[in-house]
């Protein structure tokens, strides 16, 4: 194993690259996407039923099922990064949307009412007041909807889209564990990376939260 | 000058939180809404900066009607202090009292430096103003809460139940504390609270809400004491409302009577020879009372042992005299407290150093309401 890795750093660290690429491309424009949707499903009760009944619905289809249909349903090619990008964007939203719905409900009654009081405008209060306040649960949001599009990259490489998949799936063909090993490990080692990444940006964001 | 003109709301349910109220708020003074829960005190008062909306009559503020102005540029120029002082937590005390020069417009550096100057008004100590809220005590939050309505120095000031998160102690410290910016800053003030003393102490007229949103009673807090307008008023001000009252009167006809004196550090036998009824009061070298000597404690020691704080009886609380607090303080109730809080029967009169100037008996107090009485100063 660590024969082969000393010939195939440079494969190791390219697919690497592009499984991070893959998994966090989704997880950015999700979060971007969950913002308004959870403060729309923190307007009215009938609109966060629709909305968590409807990304619940999809996050139980199989990913592998999703990845598979969903050329036939967009029209996209077979091989193209969109049909993995949707899905983990997709699940992402699911993941997210009730973290921001969370987060929203969680900031105190008096403090909303004091920034009404203030004179604050609505979309200027979320962005000024209750969005920094959300940060701590929202963070833990991202963390969950990282490692697990981190993981669910992977599936990609059956349906043609690059990432460590591809050694797992390589491995297993040609009966090499080494090769699936080192796959499982990266892929372990940017989870981790990337959520104390996370765990940092989440610190230097909210220094009141340490204090008191 | 806020008016109300036959303002009511009634919610999509039916129930009618606020019914037809008529009342003239006074410029500059502190009106108290006051009554039990659901009463309307609390959505009389956010009609006024339109947290919530009136379903019909008009609400005026200097003849112009509100609903005419777009409701985030009509608060910001109303001062608003909520319960709990619900603060910015992720915004540093600084900060939050900046919010509102920064929301009209003023730059950061201007609006930090208008933010210190009220934090100082307020009694914040400077060191506390970098700090996050969470790290302040309630009592503090409440001071920044206080600053951070009056950062815009608006003219009028809502406070919606601001100190009943706090403590009874530090509660009475920041009724004394607004009372004394008043004095300075002569807003027009709107207080809700459901606590009648509260109001009383700080109201210069006093609305009395029943439950339903209707005004029982809308007066000063001496009138609404002397002559309650019905039964739910008069259970509401409470029974021992004539005992209160007294604070509304002048102490100015009171007789101070003599007090024997006995300094820290004269002997046990000294002061055996001062007492009289068995009782004096050991006072410090500037004549401030250090508590009571009684002949029984004095019997227990040799006679020429030295008066210390150990002998000493701690007294009840101290009557003061010429106040300087626009004579809240020198009241008949402050005196008829301090005579009836003291161990020896005898209140202790002292000057604004603390000195001692004499002695309060509540046979006067009462010689001075018969003749507050007689003069016509006791409403009826």
């Amino acid at each position: 194993m660590i024969a082969w890795l000393n010939t195939h750093w440079g494969l190791v660290g390219s697919l690497s690259g592009l499984h991070l690429y893959l998994a966090l491309i989704p997880v950015v424009i999700g979060f971007v996407v969950a913002i308004p949707l959870g403060w729309l499903a923190t307007r009215s009760s009938a609109l966060r039923s629709v909305i968590f009944y409807t990304f619940g619905f999809i996050y139980s289809i199989p990913s592998l099922a999703l990845i598979v249909i969903l050329p036939e349903i967009i029209g996209t090619q077979i091989l193209d990064p969109l049909n993995l990008l949707i899905p983990l964007t997709i699940y992402t939203i699911a993941l997210m949307v009730r973290s921001v719905v969370d987060a929203l409900t969680s900031v105190p009654w008096e403090v909303r009412a004091a920034a009404t009081a203030m004179g604050y405008r609505p979309l200027r209060r979320f962005l000024s007041v209750e969005l920094p306040i959300s940060i701590p649960v929202l963070v833990a949001g991202l963390r969950v909807a990282a490692v697990s599009s981190i993981s669910l990259v992977s599936v990609g490489t059956l349906v043609g889209i690059s990432g460590l998949g591809d050694l797992f799936n390589d491995g297993f063909h040609r009966d090499f564990v080494g090769e699936i090993v080192v796959g499982v490990v990266a892929s372990v080692v940017l989870a981790l990376v990337t959520d104390a990444v996370l765990v940092l940006i989440g610190r230097l964001a909210t220094p009141w939260t340490r204090v008191g | 000058m806020i008016e109300f003109q036959a303002v009511t709301k009634q919610y999509p349910d039916g129930t009618v939180a606020v019914h037809e109220l008529d009342m003239t708020i006074d410029a500059g003074k502190i009106t108290v809404f006051v009554g039990p829960s659901g009463c309307g005190k609390t959505t009389s008062l956010r009609m006024i900066n339109r947290m919530i909306d009136a379903t019909s009559g008009h609400i005026l503020i200097d003849g112009a009607d509100i609903t005419k102005s777009d409701p985030p540029v009509l608060r910001r120029g109303i001062g608003y202090v909520i319960q709990q002082a619900g603060l910015f937590p992720h915004r540093t005390v600084l900060d939050n009292v900046a919010t509102v020069p920064v929301l009209t417009g003023a730059s950061r550096r201007a609006a930090r430096t208008r933010a210190a100057e009220l934090l100082d008004l307020v009694g914040l100590p400077v060191e506390m103003t970098r700090r996050y809220p969470a790290q302040l005590s309630g009592g503090q939050q409440q001071r920044v809460g206080v600053a951070r309505a009056l950062a815009a120095d608006p003219p009028i000031l809502l406070m919606d139940e601001p100190f009943s998160a706090v403590d009874p102690i530090v509660r009475e410290g920041l009724q004394e504390e607004l009372l004394r910016l008043q004095a300075d800053l002569a807003k027009t003030i709107v207080f809700v609270t459901h606590d009648i003393d509260e109001a009383i102490k700080i109201g210069d007229r006093v609305a009395v809400f029943r439950t339903g949103g209707v005004l029982a009673q809308y007066d000063e807090p001496a009138a609404l004491l002397g002559r309650p307008a019905d039964d739910f008023v008069s259970n509401f001000v409470g029974r021992d409302r004539g005992y209160r009252a007294l604070g509304f009167l002048a102490a100015t006809g009171l007789t101070i009577g003599e007090l024997p004196l006995v300094p820290l550090g004269a002997t046990v036998a000294e002061a055996r020879a001062a007492l009289v009824d068995s009782w004096a009061v050991a006072v410090d070298a500037d004549r401030r009372p250090v508590g009571w000597l009684s002949a029984a404690r004095l019997d227990t020691v040799d006679a020429t042992a030295t008066v210390d704080d150990d002998l000493v009886v701690s007294g009840g609380s101290l009557y003061q005299v010429d106040s300087e607090s626009g004579g809240r303080a020198a009241s008949l109730r402050g005196a008829m407290d301090s005579a009836l809080s003291s161990p020896a029967a005898l209140g202790i009169a002292v000057d604004s150093t603390g000195a001692v100037v004499g002695s309060v008996a509540a046979d006067d107090v009462l010689a001075a309401l018969a003749k507050a009485r007689t003069a016509g100063e006791v409403p009826t």
